[in-house]
């Protein structure tokens, strides 16, 4: 990967440049809280931010995306024409490009690769930023710490600097054109070091570390734990609406008011909604909240694993502070570091 | 700066075919989200509640391109209306055709059932990994249905039955509720006089016309003969069936991974991205429906 230093001055020219040719999207400030959405100045970008409230997922699949248009009177396809706008998110989180590492996984690499993701994903460049963690992140636990792939650029800060990884032709010629890249010096790179140092320090000591979460998931399926945190859950799915690796969705027909136009779009579902695992004949698969906090855990910590060798959390912290109901990932290591302590007794 | 305004969108069109001729697996591929359009070309009525349909792809590409294994399935559209997931019905040995065998069940099913020969629905499909077909050959099969069960065993029992050679003693067991719940009775009571297959056509509660047998799908397994290490079983039926039907299976000695059941769960996309199908870390989509018992004692809350 080729590496070069651009001063911190630089990156209102270099956010810039990428407007003059894409939408740019970058976290901004919105009352005490940040989120991530389409700037018209560079000034409004807020660089050293924590957690945005959602994750930038929705800019690769929208709350609601029309599929294809229909005519029902002969039940036959209209032309339709999806406009995918060329963008920039500016300043995402190692953590959510991890997680878009695993959206392409499922929707880009997987058999059945869909048209929509991919079409969105193309037209969008990453540039990534280095950060800090807040209490409530764990992205240490499952490697998401660190962007490896899956960006254009990632700034890391480095103190009135930036060391900047560059990984695409077209990302690296806008930057060529709107900064003064140059060579990282040593004492840089030292600096970068420290700098990872500092982050790997600053992780919050009263998350419990536990390794082998995926085969204590399998081992404690049955504990009662899981009536007790699950129990508590309000079915709003509010943890699958941040959570930057949620894909779950629904595929429903909308008619147009004429009655006989329309289109068949794809909106957000949730494993934690009621209905999720509802088939015909009125059996539902997992009808109380518990069983479907548990599978929701699960396909987080256990299942993804199983299948793609990663963890399908990146650790991000969203869900810790968007339940009411104080259901997370966090709940289950410290469940899990409970049982040690217990047995150790 | 103005911003949105200099940039000028990408337009995809996701149904737009190139100029020239592609192949029905790439035009199917290149959105699977595509039904293809389908004519209804007959409707049998089972019973009350259940028809069978015969679909005719309209595109002789992606006729062509259409290939199923048996226990596979489609996803049914009625725009509109909406989609379902339905297990093909037919053998792989019937070409250009596709049948579904379809219960009234709620909104999208209720809507097919009003439609006549001649309408247009859509198809996408097969998806899922049906029955090991292959890994058959040369085996005992034993075919185990209930109920609406039938509609994705009739795919492997027609297959069988089409190349009969290819495979050792077949045994099917079919169970309904009544007489009248029977599906495809015709073909059943033509097939009991045949010496190449061992049916047992059984019913929980006969009538005056019944001459079958009468009991639960279980109550043929006390006079079965299976040669254990020689058989590959195969089931199909409501969730509450499997549990009896495997034992059943286990007790006659056939392994855990010789016992094949198909499952069915909540479906949108049938390829393994909308979630709805999972179980433990399994999407049944993809990975099933069809797993092993085996395969499925290895997936939490499978039954
Ligand atoms: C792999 C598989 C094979 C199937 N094979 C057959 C078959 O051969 N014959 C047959 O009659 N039925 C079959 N079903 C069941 C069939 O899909 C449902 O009966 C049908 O979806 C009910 O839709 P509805 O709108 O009529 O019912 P409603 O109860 O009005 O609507 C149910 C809603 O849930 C959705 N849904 C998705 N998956 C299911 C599901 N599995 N069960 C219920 N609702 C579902 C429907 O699209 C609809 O939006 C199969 C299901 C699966 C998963
Ligand atoms: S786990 Fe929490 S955020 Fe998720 S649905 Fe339940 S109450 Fe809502
Ligand atoms: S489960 Fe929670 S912590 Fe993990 S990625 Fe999703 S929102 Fe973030
Ligand atoms: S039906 Fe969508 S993932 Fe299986």
């Amino acid at each position: 990967m080729l590496y070069r230093v651009i001063e911190a001055s630089e990156i209102p020219a270099l956010i810039s440049a990428f407007m003059e040719s894409h939408e740019v999207v970058a976290p901004v400030k919105k009352g005490d809280v940040y989120a991530f959405d389409v700037i018209s100045s560079p000034d409004e970008v807020v660089l050293d931010y924590d957690t945005t409230i959602a994750s930038p997922k929705k800019y690769f699949l929208p709350p609601a995306e029309t599929l294809m248009t229909f005519d029902a009177q002969g039940n036959q396809l209209t032309d339709y024409t999806a406009e995918i706008t060329p963008r920039v998110i500016f300043g995402a989180h190692a953590c959510d490009i991890n997680a878009l590492n695993r959206l392409d996984v499922v929707y880009k690499d997987a058999p059945y690769a869909d048209p929509y993701y991919i079409a969105r994903r193309q037209a969008t460049l990453i540039v990534g930023i280095s950060c800090m963690p807040t209490e409530t992140c764990f992205c240490h636990l499952w490697s998401s710490d660190e962007a490896r792939f899956g960006y254009d650029l990632f700034l890391q800060d480095i103190g009135g600097k930036y060391l900047v990884s560059i990984s695409s032709n077209d990302a690296a010629n806008i930057l060529e054109s709107a900064c003064n890249p140059r060579e990282a010096t040593d004492a840089e790179r030292i600096e970068f070091r420290h700098a990872t140092r500092r982050r790997q320090a600053a992780f919050n000591p009263e998350i419990p570390k536990i390794q082998e979460v995926a085969m204590l998931m399998d081992a404690f399926h049955d504990d009662p734990f899981w009536d007790e945190l699950g129990g508590k859950c309000l079915s709003c799915t509010a943890c699958s609406s941040v959570c930057p690796t949620c894909f779950c969705f629904d595929i429903r027909d909308v008619r147009d008011p004429d009655g006989t136009t329309g289109r068949r779009e794809r909106v957000w579902d949730a494993c934690t909604a009621p209905q999720f695992a509802l088939v015909a004949g009125g059996h539902n698969f997992r009808s109380d909240p518990a069983t479907r906090v548990r599978h929701r855990m699960y396909h987080k910590l256990n299942g993804f694993l199983a299948t793609h060798d990663r963890m399908l959390c990146v650790g991000c912290g969203r869900c810790v502070k968007a339940c009411k109901a104080n259901i997370n990932p966090i709940e289950v290591l410290k469940f899990f570091e409970r049982k040690g302590a217990a047995d150790a007794e | 700066m103005p911003n949105s305004c200099a940039v000028s969108t990408v337009r995809v069109r996701p149904f737009q075919e190139s100029p020239e001729r592609r192949s029905g697996a790439e035009l199917m591929a290149a959105n699977p989200y595509r039904p293809w359009p389908a004519r209804i070309t007959s409707i049998t009525d089972l019973t009350e509640h259940e028809k069978l349909f015969e679909f005719r792809l309209v595109d002789d590409r992606i006729r062509e391109a259409f290939h199923h294994a048996p226990g596979q399935f489609v996803e049914l559209s009625i725009f509109g209306v909406g989609e379902a997931p339905i297990s093909i019905s037919s053998s792989p040995t019937k070409h250009g055709f596709i049948e579904l065998c379809i219960r009234r069940a709620g909104k999208f099913t209720e809507a097919l059932h009003k439609m006549q020969c001649g309408d247009i629905v859509g198809i996408r499909g097969p998806f899922g990994r049906g029955f090991p077909i292959d890994d058959m050959r040369g085996h005992d099969v034993l075919l185990v249905a209930g109920g609406l069960g039938i509609a994705p065993l009739r795919s492997l029992i027609n297959n069988v039955h089409d190349e009969r050679s290819d495979f050792g003693k077949v045994t099917i067991v079919y169970g309904s509720r009544t007489p009248s719940d029977v599906m495809f009775r015709n073909q059943f009571e033509m097939w009991k006089h045949r010496k190449d297959f061992e049916l047992h056509l059984t019913v929980d509660y006969p009538d005056s016309t019944w001459d079958g047998e009468v009991g639960v799908v279980t109550k043929p397994f006390e006079h079965l003969e299976v040669d254990p290490g020689n058989t590959f079983g195969a089931v199909c039926g409501p969730p509450v069936m499997y549990r009896f039907v495997i034992e059943e299976m286990s007790k006659k000695g056939i392994a855990y991974d010789h016992i094949y059941c198909s499952f069915e769960r909540h479906m949108k996309c049938g390829m393994g991205k909308c979630g709805h199908c999972q179980i433990g870390h399994q999407y049944v989509c993809i990975d099933g429906p069809v797993f092993n018992y085996w395969e499925a004692k290895n997936i939490q809350g499978s039954m």
